[in-house]
């Protein structure tokens, strides 16, 4: 395999993936360890979807932590081009070097050579990766706003894992990359691209999984509150909203209602701080006038009974949430 | 995210009768090596059941070729083969690429890594459904062999022929023979249609390319030229943004209440056709029916013809949502936030309109820009109070009349770009005549008469 090939166990077995990312913080489910393993024993990137706040992006962070290496990220957005990407040329040193080398009078041939060298180069982010002196994790962030010319470039840097620069040459990895790529599925990615990578897909976290996140994350917490939350988070994912609230809005919510010195949910509470979690104001006045109520009322219901704090029972309380706009 | 029964009895896929590791077990990674007994791996029968498994797979629709197929079977010497759940994840990351095969993926894999083999399913199929069930002898170790990683391709296509549905003409309950107009009168309306497509067919990319007037200094190339002059920038290198062919996806209702308008918007659609390069064209009534292909023909009564053919039900009833629904599932792909989705329709949907509207709602998401032309704007005194339109109106962005030219004409400037990703409008521009104004009349009168409709 090509230049720089990795040792195939860099993280140990799949249990031990699952222990590093604990201990990062980050709650993984067994599928999530493994393709992160399955990654880098194949040696292929990993293609991460899922809808916006499901910890995408943290777990390219994660696993940088957890192989001890660097993270380098490329942030996508639209209009993003090579030269953004991958390199360009410093050009005030270039001109001061052209200044002081006026009266050197070496040849034209010369100065050029120079100053475009890798010294007058400044490495964007692919660039990085590939001359990193070991194998960094490169995070290709939301993939899906750069555009199709970008993308295919992308692809031809992932095949091969080299660049070529006119100016001084074809540059080759010595250590091939980690590669995370994660999309919002804003637009459809290609083919090409997608069969180049190995695919996860996150959804929102169950319920179980949810409260251990905020424990791990608030631990201040106390349990009878964070199962509340944790149980307003499984239903009002399931109401007509136009921006979903993911895991960052969990816990933006729970430190909040910590900072209150709230110890459980009542309609108070919750109206003070609903901003943590409705980023869009019809969606905040929806949540408001229609489902506030219905959603508490249920928890309590949940409360009361004492046996019911589990996905299952959640889910069919949620069938009864009032439905359409 | 798990549906799939666990610790079934024909797990793990090695048959007791292998019992001997070989070689190739032990070097199946550090946790296979690690639980000695656990994962002893017959690899002619996992190889060809991965091979049979990946190919069922492509036949659902699935990107798996020889590459996914390999590194399927990479994966599985990389993982410990006694745990099921393992198994299946590395599979799914290796043979999905879409967030829509998963489901598709988990139904398969349960069928076929325990299920009794499938009715009427092709022999080696049957030898695959049984390898993973029990002991396999000599014999289904060759055969196991025989559907190797090489072959793969070819039977693969084979299967695939048999997947096409095949269409019936005499299926067609109304056709219309669209051959039936005037030459010259096609070719008047043609010839205007061109240029109005041709007008809208550019418009500005975010890239640049080097120019030699324009708005942005190209940097790199200024040093590059100002070299000769010793550092001193004398002339400077510009760029200017490129022009970008628009993509566009028409959907057009051929049904019976459109039908003085349809003859007309399908020659709107086929010159956009001639004139983008990147066009897709969809017509519907009942169902949905993709004809970009007939819409390529040189002749465009030839072309007229094709179409007419295509459409099973031409001039029959109205499912808006559920041919929105059908766009969505089967060719969703082929729009993104840079796609203009131009639905020409008056809105009379018979069919369940909460598909409508999450039709519409996902069309609305994944597109740069969502135009509905109706006819009916047209036309002194309509309001959109159908009830398919007033579903449909919020996500809409612009909402245009269409039965003219100057209609058609003034459309042009909203062709041009895709709204920003969070401009989400609370109401739609509407386009009247070659005027324009808000929707305000149109969303106040589908708020009083909410209910109106067919």
């Amino acid at each position: 395999m090509g230049p720089g090939s990795r040792p195939p166990q860099a993280f140990g077995g799949i249990p031990e993936i699952m222990e590093t990312l604990q201990q990062q913080g980050y709650i993984a489910d067994r599928d999530v360890a493994l393709s992160i393993h399955l990654s880098v024993v194949l040696h292929k990137p990993l293609l991460i979807e899922g809808a916006a706040g499901v910890g995408k992006t943290e777990i390219a962070k994660v696993m940088a932590r957890a192989v001890a290496t660097d993270l380098i990220r490329l942030q996508c957005y639209e209009g993003l081009d090579v030269h953004t990407a991958l390199y360009e040329w410093n050009y005030q040193r270039q001109m001061l070097r052209i200044k002081l080398e006026e009266t050197t009078g070496r040849p034209v041939e010369e100065k050029e050579h120079l100053i475009f060298s890798e010294a007058f180069m400044l490495k964007r982010p692919l660039l990085q990766a590939i001359t990193a002196d070991r194998s960094p994790v490169l995070l290709i962030d939301e993939v899906d706003r750069a555009d199709e010319e970008f993308e295919a470039f992308l692809l031809e840097v992932l095949s091969d894992f080299q660049v070529s620069i006119p100016e001084i040459g074809t540059i080759r990895a010595r250590h091939i990359p980690y590669v995370v790529l994660t999309s919002n599925r804003t637009r459809d990615l290609s083919d090409a691209l997608r069969r180049r990578c190995l695919y996860l897909w996150i959804d929102y976290p169950t319920f179980e999984k949810e409260l251990a996140i905020i424990h791990r994350k608030v631990p201040e917490i106390n349990d009878r509150l964070a199962r509340q939350i944790g149980a307003f988070m499984q239903l009002v994912r399931r109401v007509n909203l136009d921006k979903v609230p993911g895991i960052a809005e969990t816990l933006d919510w729970s430190a909040a209602l910590l900072a209150l010195h709230r110890d459980h949910l009542d309609p108070g509470a919750v109206e003070e701080t609903l901003g943590c979690l409705c980023k869009d104001q019809e969606d905040l006045t929806r949540v408001r006038a229609r489902y506030l109520g219905p959603i508490l009322e249920r928890i309590d219901a949940i409360g009361q009974s004492g046996d019911g704090w589990n996905s299952d029972r959640i889910a069919q309380l949620a069938a009864q949430l009032p439905k359409g706009r | 995210m798990d549906g799939t029964p666990t610790g079934s009895p024909n797990w793990p896929p090695n048959s007791p009768r292998a019992a001997e590791p070989d070689a190739r077990a032990q070097a199946a990674g550090p946790a296979g090596a690690g639980r000695p007994g656990a994962a002893i791996l017959r690899r002619g029968d996992l190889a060809g059941n991965v091979t049979l498994f990946g190919r069922r797979l492509r036949r659902r629709g699935l990107l798996v070729g020889p590459l996914e197929i390999s590194d399927g079977l990479r994966a599985m010497t990389a993982v410990d083969l006694a745990d099921r759940d393992l198994v299946r994840f590395s599979l799914r990351a290796v043979f999905c690429s879409h967030a829509e095969d998963l489901p598709v993926f988990d139904e398969e894999f349960a069928r076929f890594w325990q299920g009794p083999p499938m009715e009427g399913a092709p022999a080696p199929q049957d030898d695959a459904a049984e390898g993973p069930a029990g002991p396999a002898g000599e014999a289904g170790e060759e055969r196991g062999r025989d559907v190797a990683v090489a072959e793969w391709d070819d039977r693969g296509e084979a299967d695939d022929e048999q997947e096409v549905p095949a269409y019936s003409p005499a299926e067609g309950r109304a056709h219309k023979d669209f051959s039936a107009f005037a030459a010259d009168e096609l070719q008047a309306i043609t010839d205007l249609i061109i240029i109005i497509a041709r007008l809208i067919a550019t418009r500005l990319s975010r890239r640049t390319r080097a120019a030699r007037r324009g708005s942005l200094v190209d940097l790199r190339r200024t040093m590059r030229r100002n070299l000769r002059y010793g550092g001193e920038v004398l002339d400077l290198v510009w760029r200017r943004r490129k022009i970008r062919k628009a993509s566009l996806v028409l959907l057009c209702d051929v049904s019976g209440s459109m039908d003085i308008y349809s003859r007309f918007l399908v020659q709107f659609i086929y010159a956009l056709q001639g004139a983008l390069s990147h066009v897709e064209s969809f017509l519907f009534s009942t169902s949905l029916s993709r004809v970009t292909d007939v819409l390529g023909h040189r002749d465009i009564r030839e072309a007229l013809r094709d179409a007419s053919e295509r459409v099973p039900d031409w001039s029959g009833g109205t499912k808006i949502g559920a041919s929105l629904r059908q766009f969505n599932d089967a060719y969703g792909r082929l729009v993104d936030g840079r796609t203009i989705v131009v639905i020409c329709s008056d809105g009379w949907d018979t069919g369940d309109l909460d598909i409508l509207e999450s039709a519409m709602r996902t069309l609305h998401a994944r597109a740069g820009r969502v135009i509905w032309l109706n006819p009916l704007l047209g036309s002194p005194g309509y309001e959109p109070v159908t009830q398919g339109m007033s579903v449909a109106l919020p996500y809409v962005d612009v909402f245009a009349s269409a039965h003219n030219l100057s209609g058609l004409q003034a459309l042009e400037r909203y062709l041009h770009s895709p709204r920003g990703r969070s401009g989400r409008r609370s109401r739609p521009i509407e386009v009247w005549n070659g005027t324009m104004g808000t929707a305000a009349r149109a969303a106040a009168a589908v708020a009083r008469r909410p209910g109106d409709g067919p």
